[in-house]
């Protein structure tokens, strides 16, 4: 089923997530932020979050001899995704936890 | 049977929407993304869809500013040309015909305050361009190059040919009441060309020679303050003439609202696309460091 606030997914984040592990170009950064978070982020949003992310110097681009650029992701980017990261697992930790205590809910 | 246009023609169209430098950093990288994706329509929509923000936020790694400063100076110059243009119609059918309406003080100011306004516009202009000027006449002189010599030159002889030929005009063809309508409407017109060829000549070296340096980020500063009080001389032309044409139609001659108000919508739309330009190469002068 799809989520219903799949809509309000963050771009900027789950691309720098699919950066986090090894260098990637823009095609294989949709096929793998739909393949393990199950968003598909069109050319336009990928575009338009490379150059955001690439301005505030959070991934950069590889030399290639290719039209497929690779990018990476930067000591910034990466102390960003951390950041990020944390916060979110703590937002979901509460999320699960008020959830149980309401509804009795024990997670997926 | 026509076929429907193919997801590359398509992609090049929605990808043309974009600045040239997106264009020129992304363009590559997004073809060969929708080739490998397959596009599609969505993902055709959803590239044309992002390019109005890559206009107005463009990223800043792809802000070329002098090409910035260059580009709305070259636009601010047309427009605030055409706004010129404008008041001196404006003046024409007014001022210079002692169009006064008595009882409405409002319109006296606005006379006084669209001459002061439009005055010290063209000073700072010329003040605040003439550094820029000179530096690219040097260039185009020591380099000797005969067309930008002949570009930067333009907003001289443009008016001075025009002014020759208006003389000219009204000799052979002025009445005691000067010329007729169709002749007063060619010589206009014929004006509005002059302005056209006189503005776009700097706009063309501005191109062709791409100065950069604190002479360009002094005409860009200069640019949005010239911009800001023509802002004001046609706010004074608004009031003027929408007070003649309201509450003093017989002084202003007019007996519809057709005509001057096709006529205050170029002013409105002529005064903000000049800010609008200059305040962009300003905001691009004001942040450089270089």
């Amino acid at each position: 089923m799809t989520n219903r606030l799949d809509r309000w997914a963050d771009p900027p984040l789950l691309v720098l997530a699919s950066l986090a592990d090894e260098p990637k170009h823009g095609y294989a950064i949709t096929q793998d932020v739909a393949q393990t978070m199950g968003v598909r982020l069109s050319a336009g949003t990928l575009y338009a979050v490379i150059a955001r992310l690439e301005a505030r110097g959070l991934i950069e681009p590889l030399e290639s001899d290719d039209r497929r650029r690779p990018y990476r992701i930067t000591a910034a980017g990466a102390e960003a995704l951390a950041m990020q990261s944390e916060r979110m697992s703590k937002v979901a930790s509460l999320a699960r936890e008020r959830l149980s205590t309401r509804l009795g809910w024990s997670g997926a | 049977m026509t076929r429907p246009p193919s997801p590359g023609l398509l992609a090049r169209a929605a990808l043309a929407l974009y600045p040239p430098s997106w264009r020129a950093r992304y363009g590559d990288e997004v073809r060969a993304l929708l080739e490998e994706s397959g596009g599609g329509l969505a993902a055709v929509a959803s590239l044309a869809w992002r390019a109005l923000p890559a206009w107005f936020w463009p990223p800043r790694h792809l802000h070329d500013r002098p090409a910035r400063m260059r580009a709305s100076l070259g636009t601010a110059l047309m427009f605030w040309s055409m706004l010129a243009g404008l008041g001196l119609v404006f003046a024409q059918l007014t001022q210079l015909q002692s169009l006064m309406a008595p009882g409405y003080a409002e319109v006296r100011w606005a006379y006084a305050v669209f001459d002061g306004s439009l005055a010290l516009s063209a000073l700072v202009a010329g003040l605040g361009g003439l550094p820029l000027w000179l530096l690219m006449l040097r260039r185009a002189r020591r380099e000797r190059r005969a067309r930008d010599m002949l570009y930067l030159l333009l907003p001289v002889l443009a008016p001075v040919a025009y002014l020759a030929g208006l003389a000219v005009t009204v000799r052979l063809v002025g009445g005691p009441n000067g010329v007729s309508l169709s002749w007063f409407l060619a010589v206009t017109l014929a004006g509005f060309a002059a302005a056209a060829i006189a503005a776009a000549g700097p706009g063309l070296a501005l191109r062709r020679l791409q100065p950069r340096g604190p002479a360009l980020r002094l005409a860009a500063v200069a640019s949005v303050v010239a911009a800001a009080i023509m802002a004001v001389a046609a706010v004074a032309i608004v009031v003027a003439v929408v007070i003649l044409c309201l509450w003093a139609r017989q002084f202003s001659g007019y007996h519809n609202f057709t005509t001057p108000g096709i006529y205050l919508a170029l002013v409105v739309a002529t005064a903000t696309v000049t800010t609008a330009s200059a305040a962009r190469g300003a905001r691009a002068a004001l942040h450089t460091g270089a």
